[in-house]
Order: C-alpha cells, then structure tokens, then sequence
C-alpha cells in the first residue's frame, strides 16, 4: 500500500468492451484482490488527464478482476475509452458504504435502475444471487431511454434463469428490437403486488427519478426507512477531505453513496 | 516547561539567525497596508509593524495579513505525487511527502486555534499524510492577543483567543521585551542556546498581561457558539440566505483566505519534456464558487450563492463542529469580511440569524 491514500496503484486493463455508443465494460487486472461490498467506488487516474469516481460494476471475487462501466462524458473518461487493453490504468479504493447485503437478508428486495445506475446495481445482483436462498422475492425494474442505451442485455436471461423477476423497460423502442417492455420504470410498480412488511428497495438513478419512483413505492407502503438511494456528487478524494461531495453535514464519499431514503428527508440538499 | 525573556532585538536577531538553517516564515510588509507570511533572508527587513515601537498593548497588531499562516502546511500546487509510464503502458506511483523542516513565527491565537482544528480534521477518518508530514516538520511559533487586530476581529466570541494549543513556543507582550513560554518538545530544542533569560515570574507576567487586555475583546456574538450551531440547524427557509448573497459575485476570495477552509481540488501535469512522466498537484478549492458541487453533465447540486452561503456558514458553524466535537470552526480572525469586496461579513450572517430567532 501507498504512504497516501491520495496515491493509486496500478491497474491492468485487461479487456474494455462496448456496452452501447457511450458506455464501455472495463475488465480490469489487479495486483491483489480487492474485498468490496455492491455500492462501493473507486477512484480511477488516467495519470496526466486526471481522476474520477467509478461505481464497481462486479460481485465481489477473490481472483484480484474487477469491472467498471464507463460513460464517455469528459476529458477522464475519453482518455480511459481510449485506453488499450494491457496497459495499465491507476486506481484507489474502494470507497464509500456500499450495501451490506447481511442486512437484506429475507426480505424481498426491489432493484430500481436508471441508465448507468445499472451498474453499480449489477455488482449488488451478483451478489445477491450468488446466495439466492437467502432472499425473498428479487425484482429488478430497470430504464432506459432507448434500447441502444440498454446496458448490459445479455445478462437480463441469466438474471432470471438465477431467480429474478426481471423488467426491463424504454421510453421508446425507436423501431428497434426490444425484448423488454416500454414505458417508464415506475409504471410497473403498482402491479407487482408488493408486500410492504417484507419489501425493501434499492434504487439507483439519475436524481430526477427517485421523486417519482418514490412516490410509487409509498403509494404500495413502503416506508423511507425501507428505501435505500444511491447518490451521485462531484468527488475529488472519496475519503472525506476535499469537501466537493458533502450534502450539508454528510459526506457522500463516506457516509454515502447508499443513504437510506428516512436519513435524507430532512436535508434539504440531498434530493435537490 | 521552562520560561524566557527576550527583548524584542533580541528575538528579532535570533528569529533571524535560526533562518539562516532552517526555511523560516513571518509576517513582512507586502505593498502600503498588507502583510503576507514571508521567508525570512539574512536581509529581510524585520520591522515587525509596530513591535519596535509600540506599547506592549499594541506589540502584535500583524493584521491585514490575507493569506494566512496555516495555509503554509497546504501550499497551492503542491504535488502528492509523481508518475512515470513505461512504453508497454506499465504505470508507476511515486508519493511525494513534504519533510523539510520548516518554522512559522508570527501566529495569532486565531491562526494557530484555526491550525490547531485542521490538525483535528487531516487526522481524523481517513488520515491526510500529505498534511501531516509537513505539519510534523513544522515548528510554530504563536503570540498572543492583548487587542484586537482591527475592527473585523471577533475571535472572542467564537472562542479562539486563548488558544494556546498546538504551538512550540508562545510569546506574550511585556513591558520590558517578550515573555517566551516553551510549550513543547520542539520548542525546547529551538530554543536551546537562544541566550535569553530564564524567567522566574511567569504566573505575575501572564497576569499582568490579562489586565492589559482589552475588554470587550473585538466584536460580540448575541450567542454562544453551541446556540448559533442549533440556530443554523433550523434556518433552511429563513430570508437570511438570500438577503446576506444577493450582491455576492461567487469570487471565492471569502474561501481563499480563510484559515479554516481546506477543500480541494486536484489537477495533473504532464513534464513537456518526458510526457510519459508527471505529477498530480493539489490546488485550493473553495465551496462558494459556482461550479464547486458541479457533476459532469452540468448538473449543480448546490445552485445560487443563497445555498453556497448557507453551505459556507453552517459548515463552519454547525457541520464541522458536530463532527469533530469541537467548538465553532470560524475562528472570527475577520479576514473573510475584510476581504469581501461587496462586504459580505460571516459576523453579520451569524448575528442576523441569532436575532432573527429571538430569544
Ligand atoms: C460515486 C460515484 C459513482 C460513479 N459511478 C460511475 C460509473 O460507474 N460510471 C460512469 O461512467 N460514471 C460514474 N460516475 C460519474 C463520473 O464520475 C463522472 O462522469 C466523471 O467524473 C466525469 O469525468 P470526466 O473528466 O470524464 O468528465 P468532464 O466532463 O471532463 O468533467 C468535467 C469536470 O467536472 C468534474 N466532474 C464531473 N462530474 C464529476 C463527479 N461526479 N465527480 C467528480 N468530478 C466530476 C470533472 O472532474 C471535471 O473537472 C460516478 C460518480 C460518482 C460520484
Ligand atoms: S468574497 Fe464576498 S463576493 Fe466573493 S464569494 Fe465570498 S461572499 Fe461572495
Ligand atoms: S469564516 Fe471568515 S472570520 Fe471565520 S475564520 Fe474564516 S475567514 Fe476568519
Ligand atoms: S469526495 Fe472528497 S470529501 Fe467526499
């Protein structure tokens, strides 16, 4: 390990595939394993271009891999698009609460995604159904705008086969092939016949929406203390220190990203 | 620990002397009416504003000193580390930690209060090595107070006059030169062959020095600091916001010279002449500039400088403080209203909101 947390160690790229037009797959090779829980980032360099915060994509495994999802947004995340496998890429980590999947134990569980809140959602379906027994119902509702921004498709039939209800939904099929249904991620929700003394919900998106998926899930009775939300902020350190992240007296990068929705309601930046 | 006398030519001599080994900061004159925290040479003219020449009650007016000393243990641009690719794209991480020895002198109890609560927060979680390796290397050498610097100054109110804490040496204003207390290890070792005089009467010095002090000292907050951490804790929808930002430009210069404000940012830099090599360098950030809670994409998570000011206020009065369980993480040295150029004050935010709440 580093003398500074600050410091990255280096990462191999072993494989990037591309997801859609704008997300990529990154199979990485790393000098030990790393023990992460769903939820948790890391903080990926491009040394010379810069950092940014990435969501762990993967279960966590014991063979020293893991897979980020990356957007082309920016100048980060375009050099890292351009990276060619086997060279290295740095990295620091992991960071942030995650999901401790003991505390999901029994319970059904509702997995909302929006777009890229897929993958970090795809390292808590790993896990969770790498122990299927231990949980109740798994549904997973997840959006996108069209179905050339699906992310990771070919894993929706193994999902299932594993024991998830699965739903995958567009905004608009755009005339292309679509195995899934349209619409928005939260019209299926009234008909899954939750049963909310037993139901918890992880939900994982762009911040519009959580106001809407919320509102159904409270419309079928589930409390905020059964809601848990991943939040995005700006993040320069992921250990506390720059300050870029904080939502009023929380730090997104420690306290976070996973909150549970009833530690919010009274923030008034949380949710904004 | 021991206890010396010094007469201020004397301190000056030795101040200067001691620089001569080790990288050595204080206060010198920087244009007609500012101040920064300068290296000391062998030639730098010491005039120590009025030390020379003024009343023991007046000794340590080093005021208008924008940028102050504490922000020496964060220099902007400093590099956390160097990098180097080899051509099959091997990379390779080189930390870089700070461990040149390093004295300050010239510390106000505000500053050094302020020094002392950044201690408390690089090591605190998730240590910052970066920090506290100069920090570590850094001896401090603080005054006290006997008036306050100018009428921006509210350190009494939020506590950090009678700091004390986290200095090697302190020096008190006497009649007669200096009164030199050796407060740690390091300052004993600094001071070792100074050649100043043992002092057998601290306890009356440091009494005397009491009854000089000016009372009341500098502007008084309506409440406590606890009370105004609870006042913050409800002011969401109050008026204050707004009101207190309206003509507020979003410059950042309230973060830049505040002693307490430590976020940051990080940029790379790549040697021209070997692009394969470079550094990471960190830079001061400060949370009342517009693009601070920025995420790709250009959403803003704190939009409007009603939210920054609110954001800026609380964290120093209410976030910072439950957090680290201490008192109020501005330290009232007044800077951030000096240097407003629309003359935004924190005083005046804190004090409006106090009494907006009634009693
Ligand atoms: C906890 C967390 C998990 C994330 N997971 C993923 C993921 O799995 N996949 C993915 O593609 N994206 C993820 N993001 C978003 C990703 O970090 C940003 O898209 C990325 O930082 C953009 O960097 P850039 O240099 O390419 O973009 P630019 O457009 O060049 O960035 C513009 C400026 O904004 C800053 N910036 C923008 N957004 C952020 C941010 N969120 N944090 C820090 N700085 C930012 C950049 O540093 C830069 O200064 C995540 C963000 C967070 C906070
Ligand atoms: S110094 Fe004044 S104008 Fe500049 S950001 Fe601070 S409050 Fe606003
Ligand atoms: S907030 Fe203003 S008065 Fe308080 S410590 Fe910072 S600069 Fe000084
Ligand atoms: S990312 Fe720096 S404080 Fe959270």
């Amino acid at each position: 390990m580093s003398a500074s947390p600050l410091v990255p160690f280096p990462a191999r790229l072993e494989a990037s595939e591309p997801l859609s037009e704008r997300e990529r797959l990154f199979r990485l090779a790393l000098p030990a394993p790393m023990s992460h829980r769903p939820g948790q980032f890391v903080m990926v360099s491009f040394p010379g271009v810069g950092e940014a915060p990435i969501s762990i994509a993967c279960a966590p495994r014991d063979d020293a891999r893991l897979e980020l999802t990356i957007r082309r947004v920016g100048s980060v995340t375009q050099a890292l698009h351009a990276l060619e496998p086997g060279r290295d890429l740095g990295l620091r980590g992991p960071y942030g609460n995650g999901i401790d999947t003991a505390l999901l134990a029994g319970q059904d569980l509702v997995l909302v995604a929006g777009g890229l809140g897929l993958a970090p959602m795809r390292s808590l379906i790993q896990a969770l159904l790498a122990r299927r027994e231990a949980f109740g119902r798994l549904i997973l509702l997840a959006g996108f705008r069209t179905p050339a921004e699906a992310l990771f498709r070919t894993e929706y039939p193994d999902w299932t086969a594993a024991g998830m209800e699965v739903h995958a939904l567009v905004n608009r099929t755009e005339h292309q092939p679509w195995e899934g249904q349209e619409g928005l991620v939260t019209e299926p929700i009234p008909h899954l016949g939750l049963d909310p003394g037993r139901t918890l919900a992880v939900l994982v998106g762009p911040p519009v929406m959580y106001k809407f998926v919320v509102l159904e899930l409270a419309a079928c009775g589930l409390s905020s203390e059964h809601i848990f939300v991943d939040l995005e902020r700006r993040m320069k350190c992921g250990i506390g220190k720059c300050g870029h992240c904080q939502i009023e007296d929380l730090y997104c990068c420690r306290q976070g990203p996973v909150f549970r929705l009833s530690d919010l309601e009274t923030r008034r930046e949380a949710l904004a | 620990m021991d206890a010396f006398l010094a007469s201020k030519r004397q301190f000056l001599d030795w101040l200067r002397h001691t620089a001569a080994d080790t990288e050595t900061f204080f206060p010198q004159p920087l244009g007609e009416a500012s101040f920064q925290f300068a290296r000391v040479r062998p030639d730098s003219p010491l005039r120590l504003e009025d030390w020379d020449s003024g009343t023991p009650r007046e000794a340590f007016r080093a005021s208008a000193n924008p940028v102050p000393p504490g922000k020496l243990l964060s220099p902007p641009g400093e590099t956390l580390f160097r990098f180097r690719r080899d051509p099959d794209g091997r990379l390779e991480f080189f930390p870089v930690l700070d461990d040149a020895p390093r004295i300050i002198a010239g510390i106000r109890p505000c500053d050094l209060h302020a020094i002392h609560l950044l201690d408390g927060i690089q090591s605190a979680g998730v240590p910052d090595p970066h920090y506290l390796s100069r920090r570590g290397h850094t001896t401090l050498i603080a005054h006290d107070c006997l008036q306050p610097c100018d009428e921006h100054c509210f350190c009494d109110a939020v506590g950090a006059l009678r700091q004390r804490q986290g200095a090697d040496l302190f020096l008190t204003p006497m009649e007669d030169g200096l009164l030199v207390e050796v407060l740690s290890e390091k300052g004993a070792a600094l001071v070792e062959g100074a050649g100043f005089s043992p002092c057998g009467d601290r306890e009356a010095r440091l009494a005397w020095a009491e009854g000089q002090r000016a009372r009341p000292f500098g502007r008084p907050l309506p409440a406590s600091p606890e009370a105004i951490a609870g006042i913050l804790a409800g002011s969401g929808a109050s008026p204050v916001w707004r009101e207190h930002s309206e003509r507020c430009f979003s410059c950042g210069t309230c973060n830049l010279v505040c002693p307490t404000c430590y976020c940051f940012d990080v940029s790379d830099d790549i040697d021209l002449a070997a692009p394969a090599e470079g550094r990471r360098c960190r830079t001061w950030d400060g949370c009342m500039l517009p693009d601070f809670a920025q995420v790709a994409g250009g959403h803003d998570f704190r939009p409007g400088t009603a939210a920054r000011q609110h954001h800026r206020v609380a964290r120093k009065f209410q976030y910072l403080p439950r957090q680290m369980a201490t008192g109020s993480h501005c330290v009232g040295c007044g800077r951030c209203g000096h240097q407003c150029t629309v003359d935004i004050d924190i005083y005046d935010i804190v004090k409006d909101l106090v009494e907006r709440a009634g009693p």
